[in-house]
């Protein structure tokens, strides 16, 4: 019986709904990443001492700071489970093509983990006395910027895949890649706050996203294989 | 401070890097001849 | 004429060639880094603005360029080994990243301390200096990954693509006085022409040529000591020790 040919779209949309009801059935890891955001994210002022002044400024950073570490908590689950009990290599033998499941799966993270922290941001920034137009450019960064998380952190978890070392070895590799995206992200709120344009920040993260949905699936796909030769 | 705390500083901490990675690098040839040397002596065991 | 370009791409024959070029580069680096520091400390004139302490430039320009150029081989070897999966290619990648790491550390280091006489501040997080921290912590990755797992393959492979990824990074760190007002400087020095005193410029060509000599020293050094370590089951490695030791 010869196979069905695979197709992108079809592995993809079949990771991605796997992924989602692993995470619906199971939704201690997305509300722990949500509770951590919110936690964290409320610490801050209680540490620092609630001056309005210093809570603006920082706010953009903070945000993006707990986006970054939610991202990064988030990471290992998306292939380690899988890795150990054989279904990620069932899963590169299918007929879809790799980056389509991959992909996929890597969408499914996003949901999960950026998604939240896009939604809350408002939330969070109110707290911390932000205006509605800094508010909705910190939204818009994070929106652009996590999915770049999530691809950034899906190579990085792949490369990293069974090695000994564990969650500190993904830390120094995923943390260097993810300080642009902060950066930026943080800096598009910070020059809206500040009454300069944002434009430059969104349109580099932009650019970043563009860059990093083309090649890094393909990527992700090649470090898998590396793991699992 | 002067100025010349900032050169030593400088050209010092770059002459203790240097020296110390020609250091491990000769520890390391070592360690790797070593290791060679053992897996001779495994053979000639056999 | 047929050359065979595989030749040396066997790490038996490799092995030879790195421990005749290696002392040789050895020499060149003490030369011209000789000929650079007394052109740096004892020729080139006092700056105007500066004084004495700009002389750092004579250290922290040449690592910075070295840090650079060292990962952008790196990655180029990474590549080489991921293509062609040559042992070799992943070899040289893992020489390279020891030296590469420690003049990214000289950059950052002498950079700071000539920071704080002339901006006033040891360290400031502007694009140019947190990309050469970032650059740093990709060597720690890559050497980190590359000793991550039992096969050495595995690690060879996995580190080879972490370069690759972080191969963005260089650009940024070229280009960011460029695209963003940023403390540090712009470049002062192009290919078309630089704006420096020709002895001040002369002293930190020589200077890099012999940080650029050295490298080439410890990673040929340093690859012959990897070869011994992963080849040291096959007969001709086996019989080096022998050699060594009659």
């Amino acid at each position: 019986m010869s196979a069905a040919a695979g197709s992108f779209g079809a592995g993809f949309a079949w990771a991605f709904r796997r992924d989602m009801r692993i995470a619906w059935r199971h939704p201690g890891e997305t509300l722990l990443v949500i509770a951590f955001f919110i936690f964290v994210a409320s610490l801050f002022p209680l540490g620092i001492g609630a001056e309005p002044e210093l809570l603006r400024r920082i706010a953009p950073g903070v945000i993006w700071v707990c986006a970054v570490l939610a991202a990064f908590l988030s990471l290992p689950a998306m292939f380690a489970t899988d890795y150990s009990d054989g279904s990620l290599e069932q899963m590169a033998l299918s007929p879809h093509p790799m980056p389509g499941w991959v992909s996929g799966k890597i969408l499914a993270h996003w949901v999960a983990s950026g998604v939240p922290v896009i939604a809350l941001s408002p939330l969070i920034g109110l707290q911390y006395g932000l205006t509605p137009d800094t508010l909705a450019v910190l939204a818009a960064a994070l929106a652009i910027g996590t999915p770049v998380l999530s691809l950034l952190g899906a190579a990085c978890t792949a490369l990293a895949l069974g090695a000994r070392g564990g969650g500190v070895l993904l830390a120094l590799l995923a943390l260097p890649l993810f300080v642009p995206v902060l950066i930026f992200g943080a800096g598009a709120a910070d020059a809206q706050a500040s009454g300069l344009s944002p434009a430059p920040h969104l349109s580099l993260l932009g650019a970043g996203l563009i860059v990093a949905a083309v090649a890094l699936p393909a990527t992700v796909c090649l470090a898998l294989r590396i793991a699992l030769d | 401070m002067s100025h010349a705390f900032y050169l030593w500083m400088s050209y010092g901490a770059t002459a203790i890097v240097l020296v110390a990675e020609i250091v491990l690098l000769r520890m390391r040839r070592a360690h790797a001849m070593k290791l060679v040397e053992e897996e001779k002596d495994l053979e000639a065991q056999d | 004429m047929n050359i065979n370009w595989y030749y040396f791409a066997s790490p038996t024959t490799f092995y030879r060639l790195a421990g005749r070029i290696a002392p040789w580069a050895f020499v060149l680096a003490v030369i011209t880094g000789a000929a650079g520091l007394y052109l740096g400390l004892v020729v080139a004139p006092t700056d105007a603005q500066q004084g004495e302490v700009y002389r750092v430039i004579f250290i922290h320009v040449p690592a910075a360029w070295m840090s650079m150029f060292l990962y952008f081989v790196m990655a180029c070897y990474g590549a080489l080994s991921l293509t062609f999966n040559t042992r070799l290619g992943a070899m040289m990648a893992r020489s390279l990243a020891p030296t590469g790491a420690m003049f990214t550390f000289v950059s950052l280091w002498t950079g700071s301390f000539w920071g704080r006489p002339t901006w006033g501040t040891y360290w400031v997080w502007d694009a140019r200096l947190t990309s050469e921290l970032v650059l740093l912590f990709l060597y720690f990755g890559f050497i980190a990954l590359a000793n991550a797992f039992e096969d050495p393959r595995r690690g060879d492979r996995a580190s080879a693509l972490l370069a690759l990824i972080g191969l963005v990074n260089l650009p940024i760190i070229y280009f960011s006085v460029l695209w963003w007002n940023t403390l540090h400087q712009g470049s002062s020095v192009s290919l078309r022409g630089t704006s420096m005193h020709v002895t001040m410029l002369w002293g930190m060509l020589a200077m890099a040529f012999s940080f650029w000599m050295y490298s080439v020293g410890t990673a040929f050094t340093r690859v012959r000591a990897i070869i011994l370590e992963r080849e040291r089951r096959t007969r001709w490695v086996r019989g080096l020790v022998a050699g060594a030791h009659s």
